[in-house]
């Protein structure tokens, strides 16, 4: 009866705390960057978690992974939030071009997660799973890195790789530029090569460094000290093997993450690897809250 | 229809007038083609403008339209948002990111954030890379309608505002103004089908709405090149024409006076040198023809020429033969009454402009009815034959022998005198009494009379008294058994007058020449039966209340030889009495005529006015049985003529003379008129009364009708009638008067 009680006025209280409706985009201020967010939030079964799933490098929450993503836990009786990090752009819409001005960093993006996370507490979910893709999966790391919140009680990643390395086509010279900019607080964009950026990566020295954190080692660091279960689901066609080898594999396994490869899949689990991913995904979450 | 004569003009004219003609139409329709077609280009050309006008319009339009909503998108973008949270980076935002991205047009010269308050976002780039003219955007904007800017000698620029609002807000964050070149920018929105893009030229130094920038440009239509193909091949096909009628206007009278012109003109001149001289040989022009028609015309002319020549010739000599044949006596084979004619009026007519001494001749046999009757006709024309030749043979070269009549043969001698002429009539009868008659069977010596009348080479002379004294001369002659050759003088013409007394020769000669005191009476002949009548006309003469008879009458006219003028009197004076209708219809009248007067050339003319008159009334011609022996082939031929016509022809005082039988079936009459002495006869010997009433049986038998005359008492008509006579005439039935009394029924 208690119970019972509970629930209506949580009901009750998410339905008047925020005016949102299913499946409907909602904005929120990011106060410490004063900056307005928005994310695609759709609420599921109350007795589900909520899923958070953040996209990938550059992209919004309209890309197609993570579009699909959504709709599979959504499908599942889940409530999801999709929110789209503004990267510094009230209310960003789309994607951000390499050669856009980066002055966005790896912070602001944790602060993002953070507050939406924290949103969703607010919405009155007490049990959240997160989900990334790509650099997504390793924001949602960097967050987990820094945070502990109880409520958080999976995270699965996806496509994970890392951000910082020679193999992946960081130059020492660009590291080395950015660093003495960031030395001299000369913090007007330049052009860096990152990720599939290349040359054309038009961002502060304060901006490139803050993803440089997000090296191979640390990476696997951050995921062997996670304290809750977490999966790690590849594709064993991604592309990125050829600059950060197969191995990566293998150290993945070893990190302690739920490792899990479909076979064929790419880098953004394209055409019938998408329905792989999904099945995948809804498996993982509701083996833990069934 | 004819040609009036004012457009009978040379081929020349024509084919200058035709030439001219065609040419002045064909330049007329040529500048007529010219002017439309020129007409149709500057409209195609005007609508092509209009349609090149009507898509620049568009164009700006579009370009407007396009940009505003290129604005709009630049508006919604995520990075003007991220300049207006933050513009610290701004310039690197402008001057890098800016144009790089997909909303950055190459035509755009300037793009510029602006704040709500219509201020540049930030002041200007650090490092501003549009300078000078391109640097069109104000630093503050005023109003953010669209505007051209136009300034001489640079590039057309169009401004165009659009609000940044704020995300989920109609709150204006700002504006975004971009200043592009209006040129590229039209050129690549829009796709031209009329215009020329490379025409475009901007003009003016201000500003102005997108909505007149149209009457800020000059500009032209694209060329079009079906047009312009059209027009070059129309202009081209008229050069060329006009070029073709110049040549041809220069080779066609060449090609028409070589194959008209001189072909024409050569068969005219040939024709008219034929027609000017057709009887001489004239050459074709020796010019060959180009056109084969014309060849042909020209040999066909000379052909036709040269035939008709031939025909000519031919035709002339027949002629020649037919003049002389009707002008050749057959019997003779000298010339007849005809060639008399002919050469006696040529000598009077040219009398009248040459005078010279003429001379008239006649020969005539003095016994010839007597010798024809005993030695027959054949013998009679062998006579004549001989006579003939033998005075024609003695004459001079230049004075052929006429025979005028049966044994009378004429001769006409000019530049002779009388001794000479007398000389030649004498070598005649001296040749003619030579001549060996009696090789023809003729015993008896055959003498002949020579009658001469000559005059001088006065005008003054009678000339055409000639005939009728060289005949007064004859009949001298005949007269005398001496002196045969007799040259008239005026004792012959008063000799003549011996018989009668002057005053009645005067007047009847008178009456004779002019008619006046001519009385005619009327005997009637009546049918046996009494069932119908007609009357013989007789002459008389009025003499001062007392009358000449035919007595006195023919002793002048036979002295005169004016028969023929007597005979015309009387068929005028006869004529004349029909007309005044004083001759009882349905009778008849029987006319006289000698046979001088049977041997003119216009007898049939004569009695032509009678013709309508035969009708109600017998005209009958009555003619001497003398005259129809001698003149037997010519009197059938004329007689046969007027009894065709409706005349008959009475056979007068048969009986009285060498009366013939054998001639009777060949007489060209149909009335026999027997002699009062046939008729006194019938009382005398059985014989004689026999001989009479079978000739009466006879010409009876043939058809003839036959009248007797002198009957005087019902012993005479019983006898008459029982001869067989169809009509009578004499005293019984009325004495010739000249009132018409009318014994007969009908």
């Amino acid at each position: 009866m208690h119970k019972n009680l509970t629930a209506i006025c949580l009901g009750i209280g998410l339905l008047l705390s925020h005016s949102i409706s299913f499946a409907d985009t909602v904005t929120h201020l990011i106060t410490p960057l004063n900056l307005n967010a928005e994310a695609d939030y759709q609420l599921g079964q109350k007795d589900k978690p909520a899923i958070l799933i953040l996209h990938g490098f550059l992209t919004t929450n309209q890309f197609h992974t993570i579009r699909s993503t959504v709709q599979a836990f959504h499908d599942a009786g889940y409530s999801t939030l999709a929110p789209t990090l503004t990267l510094n752009i009230n209310q960003r819409k789309q994607s951000v071009k390499c050669n856009s001005v980066h002055t966005h960093t790896l912070e602001n993006d944790v602060t993002e997660i953070t507050e939406w996370i924290n949103w969703l507490e607010q919405q009155g979910h007490k049990q959240i799973v997160l989900v990334g893709h790509s650099s997504g999966s390793l924001e949602l790391i960097a967050q987990l890195a820094q945070n502990h919140d109880p409520k958080i009680k999976l995270a699965i990643f996806t496509s994970l790789f890392y951000l910082s390395g020679p193999e992946l086509g960081i130059s020492q010279a660009d590291f080395d530029y950015a660093t003495e900019a960031l030395k001299n607080h000369n913090n007007q964009p330049h052009k860096y090569s990152f990720l599939f950026c290349k040359n054309n990566y038009y961002a502060t020295a304060d901006s490139f460094l803050s993803y440089q954190t997000l090296n191979r080692q640390n990476v696997l660091n951050y995921l062997k000290a996670l304290t809750i279960p977490n999966y790690t689901i590849m594709g064993s066609a991604d592309k990125r093997y050829k600059s950060v080898g197969l191995n990566w594999l293998d150290e993945l396994k070893e990190s302690g993450t739920n490792l899990i490869v479909i076979e064929g899949a790419n880098h953004f689990f394209s055409s019938e690897y998408e329905f792989d991913l999904q099945d995948r995904l809804i498996e993982i979450t509701n083996h833990y809250f069934n | 229809m004819n040609t009036p004569s004012k457009f009978i003009r040379p081929i020349r004219f024509y084919f200058a007038l035709f030439t001219g003609t065609g040419l002045i139409l064909l330049a007329t329709m040529f500048w007529s083609f010219y002017s439309e077609g020129n007409r149709l280009q500057q409209t195609v050309n005007q609508q092509a403008y209009e349609e090149a006008k009507k898509e620049l319009v568009i164009a700006i339009n579009n370009t407007l339209i396009s940009t505003q909503n290129q604005l709009q998108k630049l508006a919604e973008w995520d990075e003007v948002h991220q300049q207006y949270h933050d513009p610290s980076y701004y310039f690197f935002w402008h001057d890098e990111r800016l144009k790089e991205s997909q909303y950055f047009r190459s035509y755009y010269d300037e793009l510029e954030l602006f704040t709500k308050d219509g201020k540049l976002l930030m002041p200007a780039s650090p490092k501003p890379k549009i300078e000078g003219p391109h640097h069109r955007l104000p630093g503050t904007i005023t109003s953010k309608e669209p505007k051209v800017v136009l300034r001489d000698n640079q590039e057309a620029h169009l401004n165009v505002y659009a609000p940044v609002y704020k995300r989920d807000s109609d709150e204006i964050l700002g504006y975004v103004g971009v200043s592009l070149d209006i040129f590229p920018a039209i050129l690549m929105h829009n796709q031209f089908f009329y215009l020329d893009k490379t025409s475009l030229k901007f003009f003016g130094n201000n500003d102005i709405p997108p909505s007149q920038l149209i009457n800020h440009i000059k500009f032209s239509p694209v060329s079009n090149p079906v047009n312009n193909y059209l027009w070059d091949l129309m202009k081209r096909f008229i050069i060329e024409l006009i070029l073709t009628l110049f040549v041809i206007g220069l080779i066609l009278p060449i090609v028409f006076k070589e194959f008209i012109q001189t072909p024409l003109t050569q068969l005219s001149e040939y024709l008219q040198r034929l027609r000017a001289t057709p009887h001489k040989k004239q050459k074709p022009p020796k010019k060959t023809f180009f056109i084969k028609e014309f060849e042909e015309l020209k040999n066909t002319i000379y052909q036709y020429h040269h035939n008709l020549q031939k025909t000519q010739l031919e035709l002339d000599e027949q002629n020649l033969i037919v003049w002389e044949q009707a002008r050749r006596d057959p019997l003779t084979n000298i010339y007849n009454r005809r060639a008399f004619d002919e050469a006696w009026n040529e000598v009077i007519i040219n009398f009248q402009n040459e005078p010279i001494p003429t001379a008239f001749m006649l020969f005539d046999c003095d016994f010839f009815k007597a010798l024809n009757d005993t030695y027959g006709h054949e013998v009679g024309d062998e006579v004549i034959r001989a006579s003939a030749t033998t005075i024609q043979q003695t004459l001079p070269m230049e004075s052929p022998a006429y025979r005028i009549g049966g044994d009378e043969f004429a001769v006409i001698i000019q530049h002779r005198t009388l001794e000479e002429i007398q000389d030649i009539a004498q070598h005649c009868l001296n040749a003619l009494s030579q001549y060996p008659y009696h090789t023809l069977g003729i015993k008896e010596k055959l003498p002949f009379s020579v009658g001469i009348s000559s005059i001088a080479s006065t005008l003054s002379d009678n000339l055409t008294a000639l005939p009728r004294q060289a005949d007064i001369a004859m009949y001298k002659a005949k007269q005398s058994h001496h002196s045969k050759i007799q040259v008239y003088n005026h004792v012959l013409e008063n000799e003549s007058s011996a018989l009668v007394s002057n005053q009645i020769l005067n007047r009847v000669v008178n009456s004779i020449h002019t008619g006046k005191n001519i009385q005619m009476h009327f005997q009637p002949i009546v049918a046996s039966d009494m069932s119908d009548c007609y009357y013989e006309a007789l002459i008389r003469i009025n003499n001062n209340q007392e009358l000449i008879y035919p007595d006195k009458i023919f002793a002048v006219v036979e002295r005169r030889r004016l028969e023929v003028e007597l005979d015309r009197q009387v068929i005028f004076t006869t004529l004349f009495l029909l007309e005044q209708r004083k001759i009882p219809k349905g009778t008849g009248v029987s006319i006289n005529i000698s046979g001088k007067t049977l041997l003119q050339p216009d007898l049939i003319e004569l009695f032509a006015p009678f013709i309508t008159w035969l009708h109600d009334y017998k005209i009958v011609i009555e003619v001497t049985e003398n005259f129809l022996i001698d003149h037997i082939e010519y009197a059938q031929k004329v007689l046969n003529q007027l009894r065709h016509q409706g005349f008959l022809i009475a056979l007068d005082d048969f009986g009285s003379g060498y009366s013939s039988i054998r001639y009777l079936a060949h007489m060209p009459v149909d009335i026999i008129k027997f002699d009062m002495s046939l008729i006194k006869a019938l009382k005398s010997d059985e014989k004689t009364r026999k001989i009479i009433l079978a000739t009466a049986e006879m010409i009876r038998g043939v058809g003839f009708e036959l009248v007797m005359e002198g009957i005087e008492d019902e012993e005479m008509l019983e006898q008459a009638k029982s001869a067989g006579a169809t009509y009578v005439q004499g005293y019984l039935f009325g004495k010739p008067k000249a009132e018409f009394s009318k014994p007969c029924n009908n």
